[in-house]
């Protein structure tokens, strides 16, 4: 594929990195010359320096070939204009943008292509307050991800002393489940390298471990699986920025919230939109102001400014001063790796959990979502499934010969997702879920239509896997 | 061959498109058939490029038969276009494509459908037809290959068939 980005940043470079090596023709555009440098230098791909919202510099990008357009400028008006531009100046099929501002979202009309004409408008932002509200649902879950519209959850847990799966065979985990619920367990790391398991695999202290799950029936799975877990009840945010206010406004109604931001012109503005949140003026490396708020009693400490340093320093101290657990935002991949599992228990990375989001919408194939897994390293997949036995690979094959690359196992399906099933009737109310959820056996065979979620322990895998769901030229 | 006469009318037959990528192709594509054929543009162009996101239509050795569902449409129709200068088109073969067999067939696409697309592709098979269609000289003589197969060899589709 032809693809024109637009922004060397975080989400831009993340892009390249993992678009570049499959077989992509890729144009990056950039205000700033040292970023494109930086980028060229380690892939292949051309570069074009000037702002990204103008006919001329598209033009010389190459965008009238392009089949996909991504605009991951910092400027949510660049974006628009540009996709804009694109969609009826250079009539590229595909044009997905970044925007930061939530108001762009309240009213989808917008993206139209006789507005904006924006095919896929994401907010990386969100995505991150999203991830970070599902982490406190789960507590001491490492990653929580969503497939199949919300009806399968992946949980990346880590084992510990006396946890019920350890030093067993994981066949065993079926006596602790009530018969009524299925869970499996899609991948397992030990000391950083992916096992794949199978029924007699045995589950050892400090080894991560992704369990997938009905979402309904998650919380029992983890409740069988785990010592009884005290739900998170006090939280403290460090830094009001765009992340830091989102998610403290979205936990705020079930938590206490105390947030902690070092600018004081910016604390009394969230303080003013935050209700039930308590405002702090101070360092969030500071020994008193953590003190002051009260985060010796803190279940989850979130570390969410925009510099790395400081979210490490400051969740490594909150955590000395007696938070359960911490968790810090971390740009720099380098970082993340080396602070996990030290005192910082959740290493997030910003730029990974939303090039996720990116890459479902810019991979060939049907993909529906994507998960980066382990910091990047590894990916969680859900694929539509389309043609028949003639045009495709997969359809009418059990599951067990399909020809999956060593490092890929398929978790779960979701069949039939346009059916509705209603769940709760009542006079005022129809609550009806959509899909069949199956979790994988060998001998499950696919068909058209289904979603299928693959967990492939190594990054390098995916085009492969996205190859082999892909139809033959037959398929009409 | 009676089906794709009926399909490929001599003025969707065209030379040495200039064209730099698969998109302009599929313009060129949405153009071609809105003049001759009265199909929006836009309508032709998205269902191409639909069809491709599941999966290339490349063939490999510089063929592709992109096709696509066009909602009212009444009978099959196509267009043949070699390329000026070969693109990219994502084939397995990973080789860049020059003749290009546009396909537009009904919403309910039936059986006979799915037979034009296999004969297309059994003909492109043919290394001298292929070579035939890159080197002829004008579009009447490209049709006649597309009707009567090549010339040196008027039994090897039907054997194959």
């Amino acid at each position: 594929m032809k693809i024109v980005i637009l922004g060397a940043g975080q989400v831009g470079a993340s892009l390249v990195e993992h678009l570049a090596s499959e077989a992509n023709d890729i144009t990056v555009v950039d205000t700033d010359r040292e970023r494109l440098v930086l980028l060229q230098d380690r892939y292949d791909l051309r570069t074009v320096v000037g702002d990204a919202a103008t006919p001329a510099v598209l033009d010389a990008a190459g965008t009238g070939d392009a089949d996909l357009l991504v605009a991951a400028t910092r400027s949510d008006p660049a974006n628009l204009v540009a996709c804009k531009l694109a969609h009826s100046r250079f009539n590229v099929p595909r044009r997905v943008a970044r925007l930061r501002s939530a108001d762009f979202f309240a009213d989808p009309g917008l993206f139209a292509p006789e507005h904006f004409a924006v095919t896929e408008a994401l907010c990386p932002e969100q995505e991150v307050t999203d991830t970070i509200v599902r982490l406190v649902e789960f507590p001491r879950a490492l990653q929580v991800l969503e497939f199949g519209a919300g009806r399968l959850t992946l949980v990346g847990v880590r084992a510990y002393e006396g946890g019920l799966l350890v030093g067993h065979p994981i066949r065993e985990m079926r006596r602790h489940l009530p018969p009524d619920i299925d869970a499996r367990i899609a991948a397992l790391y030990r000391r950083d390298r992916p096992l794949m398991p199978d029924g007699d695999t045995r589950i050892e202290v400090g080894d991560e471990v992704f369990f997938i799950a009905p979402t309904e029936h998650l919380p029992a799975v983890l409740r069988e699986l785990r010592r009884e877990e005290q739900p998170v009840r006090q939280v403290v945010v460090a830094g009001a920025g765009n992340i830091g206010a989102r998610v403290a406004a979205a936990l705020q109604g079930r938590c206490r919230v105390t947030v902690v931001e070092a600018s004081r012109q910016r604390a009394e503005e969230v303080a003013d939109r935050l209700d039930d949140a308590l405002v702090l003026c101070g360092g969030a490396s500071d020994e008193d102001v953590l003190e002051q708020a009260n985060i010796a009693e803190a279940d989850l400490f979130l570390a969410l400014t925009n510099d790395d340093e400081d979210n490490i320093l400051a969740a490594s101290l909150a955590k000395r001063l007696g938070s359960r657990r911490v968790l810090a935002l971390i740009n720099r991949r380098v970082y993340a790796d080396m602070v996990q599992g030290g005192p910082i228990d959740i290493a997030l990375s910003p730029a990974e959990v939303s090039a996720g989001a990116f890459l479902a919408h810019v991979r060939q194939g049907d993909v529906v979502q994507v998960h980066r897994l382990r910091r990047g390293a590894a990916e969680a997949l859900e694929l539509v499934v389309h043609g028949d036995a003639r045009t495709s690979k997969v359809v009418g094959r059990r599951i067990a010969d399909l020809d999956l690359p060593e490092g890929v196992s398929v978790a779960a399906l979701v069949r039939n997702m346009e059916i509705p099933e209603v769940l709760v009737e009542t006079e005022d109310e129809v609550e009806t879920r959509f899909g069949q959820v199956i979790m994988a056996h060998h001998d499950t065979v696919v068909q058209a239509g289904d979603h299928v979620i693959l967990f492939c322990t190594r990054k390098e895998l995916v085009p492969k896997v996205v190859r082999l769901f892909q139809v033959a030229f037959g398929f009409l | 061959m009676e089906l794709i006469a009926k399909l490929l009318p001599l003025e969707n037959v065209v030379l040495d498109l200039e064209a730099t990528s698969k998109k302009r192709v599929f313009e060129q594509a949405g153009i071609l058939f809105e003049n001759r054929n009265g199909i929006a543009r836009a309508t032709v162009f998205d269902s191409l490029f639909a069809r491709e996101k599941l999966g290339s239509t490349g063939l490999g050795q510089g063929v592709a038969i992109p096709h696509g569902r066009i909602k009212g449409l009444k009978e099959a129709v196509g267009a043949f276009l070699r390329l000026a200068a070969p693109v990219p088109f994502d084939a397995p073969d990973g080789k860049p494509v020059s003749l290009v067999f546009v396909l537009l067939v009904p919403e309910q696409a039936t059986e006979q459908h799915l037979q034009i697309l296999s004969e297309l592709a059994q003909r492109f098979s043919d290394r001298g037809f292929r070579e035939q269609l890159a080197s002829g000289g004008d579009a009447t003589i490209l049709r006649d290959l597309f009707i009567h197969g090549a010339p040196h060899a008027p039994d090897q589709h039907r054997a194959a068939v």
